[in-house]
């Protein structure tokens, strides 16, 4: 079952969305079908050309069809990435 | 993308849940250097890629042939 | 059900069937994504999610040219010992030495039944 993600919940996360869109929050909580709610949500929006923008969104409600993967956030290891000089395209949107 | 990891779970919608990740094109697909386990939504998995040497072939084979005998949902009957 | 008569004995009744005649026997697989895999069939379910194994993967990549916006046409090959498939991805598997493979077995009134 998707308790999966059960030790996720309070946790810092990294979600990838099928459109390639990532966000970062707190896993305030989840259900069956895997739609999820974030917390103090941030989207990261990575660009070839320009320094990661980190654009703070609040409270999200993702609906689990649009997730492709959730991560946990290691808080050390995101404080030490230099994502000022990450200039990388988006993530690819999902193709199926 | 592909994503090398230990296999933690794996549930009825092949959900799966891995350890210790590595995205394999690093340099193209950094997003997720500060991700350490992740979970994978089933739907958007392509292929899992297995170490052959843990995979059982011939249970398999068995239990592919076993599986006709009652069928799934899929069935007819 | 009567109108299966013809195919008596030969346990083939429903599309599964006749991949389960490729257990164990190379076969070719086609993906959406213009992805092709030929590798041996070790297992699959109703889904058609297999595992193969031995597996080559041929991807078609069209790549345009922006300047000319030509296109050109890019085979990439990856090999893999062994791979689960989802089977979402799945348009069509055959054997892939389809001159052996069960053609007389099947006929039209399985087809139609189907």
């Amino acid at each position: 079952m998707s308790d999966q993600l059960k030790s996720l919940v309070e946790r810092p996360v990294f979600v990838y969305l099928t459109d390639g869109r990532t966000l970062v929050g707190q896993l305030m909580g989840y259900d069956q079908a895997t739609n999820v709610i974030l917390g103090q949500t941030h989207e990261r929006i990575f660009s070839p050309t320009e320094p990661m923008k980190s654009v703070p969104i609040g409270v999200y409600v993702i609906r689990g069809e649009t997730i492709a993967i959730i991560g946990e956030l290691d808080e050390e290891l995101d404080e030490a990435t230099d994502y000022d000089n990450m200039l990388v395209d988006p993530l690819d949107p999902i193709k199926l | 993308m592909a994503i090398t990891g230990v296999l933690v779970s794996v549930d009825q919608f092949l959900n799966i849940k891995l350890d210790n990740i590595k995205v394999v094109d690093e340099e193209r697909y950094p997003h997720m250097l500060a991700v350490k386990n992740c979970f994978i939504r089933g739907s958007v998995v392509r292929y899992v890629q297995l170490p052959a040497q843990s995979v059982d072939t011939a249970l398999l084979q068995d239990a592919a042939r076993r599986e006709r005998q009652q069928p799934a949902a899929s069935g007819r009957r | 059900m009567d109108d299966h008569a013809p195919l008596e004995g030969s346990g083939i009744e429903e599309p599964l069937d006749l991949v389960r005649l490729s257990l164990d026997e190379r076969i070719y697989v086609k993906l959406r994504g213009d992805r092709e895999l030929r590798g041996k069939l070790h297992a699959y379910d109703g889904h058609l999610n297999m595992v193969l194994g031995d597996v080559e993967e041929t991807i078609t990549v069209v790549d345009v040219n922006e300047e000319t916006s030509e296109e050109v046409i890019r085979i990439v090959k990856r090999n893999c010992e062994m791979l689960f498939v989802r089977g979402d991805g799945v348009i069509l598997s055959q054997e892939s030495e389809w001159k052996n493979a069960p053609r007389q077995r099947i006929n039209h009134s399985c087809i139609k039944n189907i």
